[in-house]
């Protein structure tokens, strides 16, 4: 503003003073478009790319391949035990029935067998899906109470060939498939996401009984330990 | 165009829209509060399957039924075994902390030689080879010396293969010097040495009577198998039976009792002799017993009838002569009446007049071997090895008298060691070369703790199996690491009043943390290092064979029921149950001689010098034996037990005002064995005179979590042998307490 | 469509303890502390920064020797069911909705990473239930083996206290919905102390359900907000109406009293 009246007071009258604030002017609005352009660009470009950061697997896993073989589908490996706990990820206990001895020629394979197998470690997977310690998740009470299938919140991973990268949230640690892929947080499928709202809107929609005195949603310990 | 100060401004607007505009602010605020919900450094615990292993713990006196959780391997609970005899899934506080033991920092993870002054907690790790190199050459040259007797072992149990196996090495070495921690068990086998003429374990068939007198013993203060006489006294509680407690300090066991009856401490068997005089001078006792099956009652009759009148009992223990008479009555009249004793939780012996006396009021009333009362039952004989081989000098050294004069000076007595201190001090009969310590922990438990430290610095080889690093081991010249009671194989012979037959089962429920071997490997090794006759004693490869082997059919069941019992058992008839020479139970056995012991035993000390007496006492919430508390025991301690670093003992507000102490002053305690500075707590719930002090506190070794708390009252008690039995029959002891 | 972890009808978890058989012991203390990751420093004698969601306190009747007295009296978080259902005093004053009445189990939960220590709840608390982490719990080498995965571990900063075991309820309904099941069976679902408990003093279970042995034992009389029909049994501060589904059972009069008088209990929570 004070550039504005020292220019008018140094030349009154002139025209050129109009041409200097169309100048301004214009500089201005591209100073301000490039600063909103810059900051979008960080903001949805850049952002993502620095707070995630992108980790392999230490073994590929094809799931097509395994889903293919198996007759129980994805509860061949990710079982329920007895007591109604998850399974969740395999033991190698689970994998040396097949894989004591190496099977076809894939270097992950090999490296599986030799790495894993003969050294009986167990594979230090990264659970895309895995929530923080204060969540309380109950696939049982899903799968089996509520009739949900695996799709629902974890897609299409059981025909997937390869394994996705894992991106891990630099500042919570967390995996990146809890916010979701997209940045802005918006999500077209079910297993886009997996925050607590997701949560809370399912179980609004299909009828978990809201008891909690406090929300009028549902009680905390229901997704809470 | 030009750059001005307001395309700048311009920017900043555009850009500051433009990051509104993008999820960037947003997203960084949700992950930051998600960041700061936890910390990187909070741990984590794992998920994985939860499984289930049952087994025994060893930590507390009687071995609690146990199933550990354990998720994906790692054990996370301990929590009361169903089914378990006794326990019945109930679980002491003790062994339901066990995992801060089994997991703790204190933990002896590979053999350790003593590299500064004894007990300065200097050391150099070892390997196995060395240390037990280092042990064989003492040993061997103790036998090269010809004085195999000059080595000795203490444990913390008399049955089980691990003590046996103990006792078979220092047999076969040579050494009569098998001692372990005696407790009431012990004062009890010699009642029934005396009177019954056998050699038995007590029990009591707790459940099934309904007038329990009980002598001081701290029912529910972890006396017995703690658990099962919690679930005895919610029975009674049920079934509405009558709870008389007789001890100068209202304890648990009191304050939950249908009546306390304060008496003057040591004088406990003198109100059980004066009930017997009622009982007697009335003719309420059991005519088929006492005329039947026992012998020397006259004797007995007429040394309660002429000494234990209620008006001389009355002046002893200071209770009413009316209480006296009305609880003889009740107690005589009750359907199943018992009385028990052992004082506290019954880890003391005490005097053998008080265990006589109270056992002849259950003789009184024909409660021997009966429903509802005391019994005899077998001592454990699972352990059939044929007798080790003795070459010249182990027979040598076989014949010796033992150091601490069980089975000569005191021919009733198996183990006693608080006269050791004093045989090690004068070299009589013999000095003492190597001390093994296996389980026990007698650098805290024994009492005349001072004594005790400067006499074993005289002895020169003091070797500890240890699992953790507690005041014996930290006084050792080499410790041997031992596995946690969740990682090894042992069984656990029921010795606290169960009133059957029992062997329990721990069983490595964990993999074992550290470099630790079982100590009955440990002898096996050391017997093949050693040769001859020793190895020949040892046949085994290893102690889990010599284990299943000594089991032999009972360890299948136990491997699958975690404990083996006999559920039939039943005590002998009144016609079978004496083997004394009579034949018959005997009232009056010669070691009652002209009755002095059933006279309150004073006190050590000038009661000049020392107006008050010192009590210890028991609480549920302390360990006092070998094991110690782990930190969540202490935690549960209350404030006016334990503040900070300071023990607080229990005086009558009576004794206060006299000695012009107040809620929490400090205070000088002294005693003719030791002094202490401790805190006041003010109770109505102690007799005026005493001072009740808690056991269990005062540990040097350990971890912050419980080193340098409060005081170690067995530092501030000596023993007295009972001059009968031998056993430490002090109950106190004379003391001061003024203000510092 | 009812799906998730609930059962059909509401249940109103309570606990009956029978203060003449509770010894003192503290294996209820002990067996909370295990179950639930509660953390211990070296030094715990200074009670009021000690965490403890189960504690035992010991009452005294203040006679003179020899008629004192003493009686035990453990005090898990007392899940109040308030003036109006829910309204506990603790739930009132939450900012954070950290801490929750679940009108399904009648249970008060408490959640940690939403709790931002204002502390508002325990000034509100009239039973010291609940405990605030003034430290980051640190437990020595090697003991964080211990830990149970199905309980959050606590950090400094905020408040925590008894959820009545609510992993076990977690668990239970995990195994109900494996079988096929809606409803618990009353021992399916019991507290890490009631569990312990070696002297059986301890009884939980559903205050709703008649078939239950703290129906039993209580009586619980629903127009009087659950006042006990029992006349052994009392809650703990009945006068100030905070509804408490905790009951004790005494056969001492001077007991009853006690749990009456705000006085004792303060005293109580400042000495002991």
């Amino acid at each position: 503003m004070s550039t504005a009246d020292d220019a008018s007071k140094h030349a009154p009258g002139t025209g050129a003073a109009d041409d200097r604030a169309d100048g301004a002017g214009g500089a201005i609005i591209f100073a301000f478009v490039i600063g909103l352009a810059a900051s979008l660009i960080v903001g949805w470009v850049v952002f993502p790319k620095l707070l995630y950061s992108q980790k392999r697997q230490p073994i590929d896993f094809n799931h097509a391949l395994h889903l293919g073989l198996e007759d129980q589908n994805c509860e061949s490996c990710h079982f329920f035990r007895e007591d109604g706990s998850f399974s969740g990820a395999p033991a190698l206990a689970q994998c040396i029935g097949c894989h004591a001895e190496v099977q076809g020629d894939s270097p992950d394979e090999i490296r599986f067998v030799e790495e894993y197998v003969q050294k009986g470690r167990e594979v230090p997977w990264l659970i895309y899906s895995r929530q923080p310690q204060c969540v309380y998740f109950s696939h049982v009470a899903h799968v089996r109470a509520g009739g949900m299938d695996c799709v629902s919140c974890h897609g299409h991973i059981g025909e997937s060939e390869r394994l996705p990268v894992y991106e891990e949230n630099r500042i919570s640690g967390y995996s990146r498939n809890l916010w979701g892929h997209n940045i802005a947080g918006f999500k077209k499928d079910s297993w886009d996401r997996m925050k607590m709202d997701d949560c809370a809107e399912c179980h609004a929609r299909e009828g978990v009984t809201q008891a909690s005195v406090q929300t009028t949603k549902e009680g905390c310990f229901v997704c809470h330990k | 165009m030009k750059i001005d100060r307001r395309c700048f401004l311009s920017l900043g607007v555009g850009a500051a829209a433009g990051t509104v505009l993008s999820p960037l602010p947003w997203k960084i605020t949700d992950d930051l509060s998600i960041w700061s919900q936890m910390w990187p450094w909070t741990p984590w615990p794992a998920q994985g399957e939860n499984t289930f292993t049952n087994s025994v713990s060893t930590l507390c006196t009687d071995g609690c039924g146990i199933t550990v959780r354990k998720v994906g391997g790692r054990a996370v609970k301990i929590e009361g075994m169903a089914g378990y005899p006794g326990n019945e899934g109930g679980i002491c506080n003790l062994c339901a902390a066990g995992l801060q033991l089994h997991y703790g920092p204190t933990r002896v993870r590979e053999p350790m030689m003593r590299v500064g002054s004894r007990g300065e907690g200097q050391w150099r790790t070892v390997s196995w080879e060395q240390a037990l190199g280092e042990v064989s050459r003492q040993l061997a040259g103790a036998r090269k010396a010809g004085t195999p007797e000059a080595v000795g072992a203490i444990v913390d149990q008399p049955y089980g293969s691990v003590p046996a196996l103990f006792r078979r090495f220092l047999t076969a070495f040579g050494s009569p010097n098998f001692m372990y921690t005696p407790t009431m068990a012990d004062a009890y086998a010699a009642v029934l040495r005396l009177t019954h003429g056998t050699d038995s374990l007590v029990g009591f068939d707790l459940e099934h009577a309904d007038y329990i007198l009980s002598f001081g013993s701290g029912i529910i203060d972890g006396w017995g198998s703690p658990v099962r006489m919690f679930r005895a006294h919610s029975q009674w509680k049920t079934d509405g039976a009558t709870v008389k407690q007789v001890e100068p300090r209202l304890s648990n066991t009191a304050a939950q009792s249908s009546q306390w009856i304060p008496v003057n401490p040591g004088s406990e068997g003198a109100l059980a002799l004066g009930l017997a005089h009622i009982i007697i001078k009335e003719s309420l006792y059991d005519y088929d017993f006492v005329n039947n099956y026992a012998s020397g009652f006259e004797q007995f009759r007429d040394l309660v009838l002429a000494q234990f009148s209620p008006g001389n009992v009355s002046r002893l223990t200071g209770v009413d002569q009316s209480t006296i008479v009305s609880v003889a009555r009740e107690f005589a009249r009750a359907h199943r009446p018992l009385a028990i004793c052992g004082r506290g939780q019954g880890r003391t012996t005490g005097e053998l007049g008080y265990f006589l006396a109270v056992h002849a009021l259950n003789a009184l009333m024909g409660t021997i071997n009966r429903p509802g009362g005391v019994w005899a039952l077998p001592v454990p004989d699972y352990i059939q090895w044929p007798e080790p081989p003795l070459d010249d000098v182990a027979r040598g050294g076989m014949a010796k008298e033992r150091l601490d004069g069980a089975g000569s000076a005191f021919p009733v007595a198996r183990s006693l060691p608080h006269r050791l201190a004093a045989a090690i001090r004068e070299q009589k009969p013999y000095g003492l070369q190597v001390l093994m310590v296996s389980g026990a922990n007698p650098l805290y438990t024994l009492p005349g703790q001072t004594d005790l430290q400067q006499t074993l610095g005289q002895v020169p080889f003091i070797v500890s199996f240890a699992t953790h690093m507690d005041e014996t081991a930290a006084y050792a010249d080499l410790v041997l690491p031992a596995p946690s009671h969740l990682e090894r194989y042992e069984d656990v012979a029921s010795t606290a009043g169960y009133p059957r037959p029992l062997i329990g089962l721990a069983r490595p429920v964990v993999p074992r943390e550290g470099d630790t071997r079982h100590p009955g490997d440990v002898l096996i090794q050391l017997a093949a290092a050693l040769g001859g006759s020793l190895q020949e004693a040892f046949p085994w490869p290893d102690y889990d064979t010599c284990l299943q082997e000594t089991l032999a059919d009972r360890w299948e069941a136990m491997l699958a029921d975690g404990y083996w019992a006999n559920d039939r058992f039943q005590p002998d008839n009144w016609d079978a149950a004496f083997a004394t020479a009579s034949g018959r139970f005997e009232f009056f056995p010669d070691a009652v001689k002209d009755g002095a012991l059933f006279q309150p035993l004073e006190p050590e000390g000038d009661a000049a010098q020392f107006p008050l007496v010192l009590i210890p006492y028991d609480t549920a919430r302390i360990s006092n034996g070998p094991v110690a508390s782990p930190p969540f025991l202490i935690k549960t301690v209350a404030d006016y037990v334990l503040k900070g670093k300071e023990m607080f003992v229990e005086i009558n507000p009576e004794s206060a005002d006299a000695l012009g102490l107040r809620e929490g002053s400090a205070a000088r305690l002294t005693t003719p064995r030791g002094s202490a500075t401790v805190r006041v707590h003010l109770s109505h719930g102690i007799m005026p005179g005493l001072v009740g002090a808690p056991r269990g506190l005062g540990h040097t070794a350990y971890d912050d979590y419980l080193a340098g708390k409060g005081v170690n009252v067995n530092a501030l008690v000596g023993a007295i042998s009972d001059p009968a039995s031998g056993l430490d029959a002090a109950w106190g002891i004379r003391a001061s307490l003024a203000k510092a | 469509m009812k799906i998730e972890g609930e059962q059909g009808k509401s249940k109103k978890y309570g606990m009956v303890i029978d203060l003449d058989k509770c010894t003192g012991c503290g294996a209820c203390m002990v067996a909370c502390m295990a179950e639930n990751n509660v953390p211990f420093k070296q030094d715990e004698s200074d009670k009021r920064l000690s965490i403890t969601w189960m504690r035992v306190y010991q009452l005294t009747n203040g006679k003179a020797f020899p008629d004192a007295d003493i009686c035990y009296l453990p005090r898990p978080c007392q899940h109040c069911e308030g003036m109006h259902e829910g309204h506990s005093p603790c739930v009132s004053v939450c900012p954070a909705t950290a801490t929750d009445y679940d009108a399904q189990t009648g249970i008060v939960s408490q959640i940690y990473t939403r709790c931002f220590g204002c502390r508002y709840c325990m000034a509100a608390c009239p039973y010291h239930a609940r405990h605030f982490n003034w430290w980051d719990p640190v437990w020595p080498e090697g003991m964080e083996k211990y830990l149970n995965p199905d309980v959050s571990v606590r950090m400094r900063g905020i408040v925590e206290k008894c959820g009545f075991c609510f992993s076990r309820y977690q668990k239970a309904m995990e195994k109900a919905h494996y079988e096929g099941r809606r409803e618990l069976e009353e021992l399916e679902y019991q507290t890490a102390c009631t569990q312990a408990c070696p002297a059986g003093a301890i009884v939980f279970g559903d205050l709703n359900n008649p078939q239950h042995r703290v129906h039993q034992l209580a009586q619980p009389d629903p127009r009087r907000r659950g006042r006990p029909g029992n006349p052994k049994a009392f809650r703990l501060l009945e006068e100030l109406q905070t509804y408490p589904k905790v009951y004790y059972l005494s056969s001492r009069e001077w007991v009853h009293k006690a749990g009456h008088k705000a006085e004792l209990i303060k005293e109580a929570g400042a000495h002991h």
